[in-house]
């Protein structure tokens, strides 16, 4: 097997894994994926350059440094959370795994996805693709940058982001 | 014809049930469910008022153009080559194409991709692509150029339309609305502007329950319970003995209204709070500094700390937080509507504070924040309860008072709910009017 075949299995293992805490809502479990300096950002629908803008000078709908990712887990997990309690029913599919850059250091991957999620008898679609920074550690993968850019003009009619994609 | 009944005890329309020996203001659940009071809306009020169409940051430069919604009727919005801004409906004046595809960008003219009709950006046809079949006096009076609305108008920077061509003026319409539009524009002595990113999502709920949760200080600390937990951490390093909330509730005159809020949780122009670090203060006293220099002390610090949520009658909100917030509301049935949301900084804020503004704006109001969602939650649950129900009534009274005058008085608590009645006040009396103006 060649070696960029392993390091794509490898990926995808990971992606796969990642994808499987989302659903099962282990959001605490999720976070353990994330590098101490990790970010996690969605950026604007509707916006056709939307994959080169920075959250520093545009609005993005989630744009969070590793500390209100941390917050957010905590909120999610709280019935307070009143958006995603109960919590919806979410499924995570990530295809067309490709790996841009190996840096040895870091891996640079775009994924596309379909997210569904089901509460109160509707059911949203959210479709696009995540760019992810991989740091390569002993231990195996942590990721510094999940950004998901969304295939939407707008949450119409899936109306907000209130779990993660 | 609607019958009302007005006694001293109470008053009594289809709408609206006020009981002032009990304290009691009610609001008939058939103002958010019922499609043949959506089409009577539609017709006394969303099309006879001034609405928010958008920010002059959006068409800065000639030949700017953004498609935007207003209500039911899409529209584009532009400035012209001689510099003047329009909003015309986006239809060719020939057989009717939406002929603008694009959601924004720089156009000298715009043409219509079924025959080829070409309007220049003051909306005037030059071309139709054919070189017989019409006469020369056949446009010689522009009954086919581009339709503008009947009425478009600025305040402030913000630009309002209004499908009326009788309407009254725009500074009249908006009252004591007005000198609070007039004081976001004070923010920034050389203009404000849009930041690139809408934030756009559909709610399936009746339109007026965003209007009435937008300067609803009631369900704050319970519904955003979460929220609040989230900003402690954020506001670490400020007593807790300063974080009592002071506010105070407004209306404004036809049907608008506020509240205003003194809350130490950070404001780009101008509250530091200690987490956003040195340099943030640094920028944020000179922020300030200048703000006083240019309106005086007393101004300066309203400005500078006072959070104000704010519903201009009938669906156009502003929130002065985090950030300035502009909010339209395209109600799309009686119980779904589309919410379009901006941000708006000053055109000379510094990659710091732009970037403290925009994480403040997607924290709590975006729909990935930590508060938008629920609501959204909470107004789809109200719709539901209204709709798998047969309660009529919607209850109002939060500091009721009896002499209340709903159209222009101020409560001392910003989380009673004067302002949702002096929506509603302004509301049912259009609605219960005998006839429309013709």
């Amino acid at each position: 097997m060649s070696a960029a075949l392993l390091l794509r299995l490898t990926v995808e293992d990971f992606l796969y894994r990642e994808a499987a805490l989302l659903d099962a809502w282990k959001l605490k479990e999720w976070l353990g994926l994330f590098a101490p300096d990790a970010r996690y950002e969605v950026a604007p629908t509707g916006d056709a350059e939307a994959g080169t803008l920075s959250s520093a000078e545009s609005l993005f709908l989630i744009a969070d440094d590793r500390e209100r990712l941390e917050q957010r887990v905590i909120r999610l997990l709280k019935p307070q959370a009143h958006a995603e309690y109960p919590h919806s029913r979410v499924r995570h599919i990530y295809s067309n795994v490709r790996i841009l850059a190996d840096t040895g250091a870091q891996l640079e991957v775009n994924a596309n996805f379909v997210t569904f999620r089901t509460k109160r008898g509707v059911t949203a679609t959210y479709m696009g693709w995540h760019r992810y920074l991989l740091n390569r550690q002993d231990q195996g993968l942590l990721i510094a940058l999940k950004r998901t850019i969304l295939d939407l003009d707008g949450l119409v009619p899936q109306g907000k982001v209130s779990m993660l994609l | 014809m609607v019958a009302v009944i007005q006694t001293p005890r109470s008053y009594r329309s289809r709408y609206l049930w006020l009981d002032r020996e009990r304290g009691r203001f009610l609001v008939h659940r058939s103002a958010y469910t019922s499609p043949e009071i959506f089409e009577e809306e539609r017709r006394r009020i969303l099309h006879r008022s001034w609405i928010v169409l958008g920010h002059e940051s959006e068409v800065r430069e000639k030949g700017d153009f953004v498609v935007r919604q207003v209500v039911d009727r899409e529209l584009i919005f532009n400035r012209d080559a001689d510099g003047r801004v329009n909003a015309f409906f986006n239809t060719c004046r020939h057989r009717g194409a939406a002929i603008c595809r694009e959601p924004r960008g720089n156009r000298k003219s715009f043409v219509c991709p079924y025959h080829g009709w070409a309007y220049r950006s003051s909306g005037q046809l030059f071309n139709q692509h054919a070189t017989y079949g019409y006469g020369e006096r056949f446009n010689e009076d522009g009954f086919y150029d581009l339709q503008p609305v009947p009425r478009i108008a600025a305040r402030a920077g913000f630009y309002f339309v209004n499908f009326d061509a009788a309407a009254v003026a725009l500074d009249d319409y908006l009252a004591d609305a007005g000198p609070m539009l007039d004081a976001i524009a004070e923010q920034s002595g050389v203009g404000m502007e849009v930041v690139r990113g809408c934030h756009e999502y559909e709610i399936k709920a009746n339109y007026k329950l965003i209007c009435e949760n937008s300067y609803d200080g009631y369900h704050l600390d319970l519904t955003h319970s979460s929220f609040v937990d989230y900003m402690r951490t954020m506001v670490k390093g400020i007593p807790v003995s300063e974080m009592n909330i002071r506010g105070i509730a407004k209306s404004l005159g036809n049907g608008h209204a506020c509240f205003e809020l003194e809350i130490p949780t950070g404001r780009p122009v101008a509250q530091w709070l200690p987490v956003w670090g040195e340099q943030a203060r640094v920028e944020i006293e000179a922020k300030r500094l200048e703000l006083e220099r240019r309106l005086g002390a007393a101004k300066a610090g309203r400005i500078a700390v006072t959070n104000r949520n704010m519903v201009i009658f009938p669906n156009s909100i502003i929130n002065d937080q985090q950030t300035v917030l502009l909010r339209t509301v395209t109600p799309t049935a009686h119980n779904r509507m589309i919410i379009r949301a901006w941000s708006l900084g000053p055109v000379d804020e510094g990659p710091v504070l732009r970037r403290i503004r925009n994480e403040g704006a997607l924290s709590f109001l975006g729909p990935g924040g930590f508060a938008t969602p629920d609501d959204v939650e909470m107004l789809e649950l109200c719709q539901k309860g209204f709709e798998s129900s047969d309660v009529e009534w919607n209850d109002i009274s939060k500091g009721y008072r009896p002499d209340e005058n709903t159209l222009r008085d101020t409560d001392e608590h910003f989380d009673n709910e004067l302002q949702m009645r002096a929506y509603w006040y302004r509301w049912n009396e259009i609605m219960s009017a005998p006839e429309l103006r013709a």
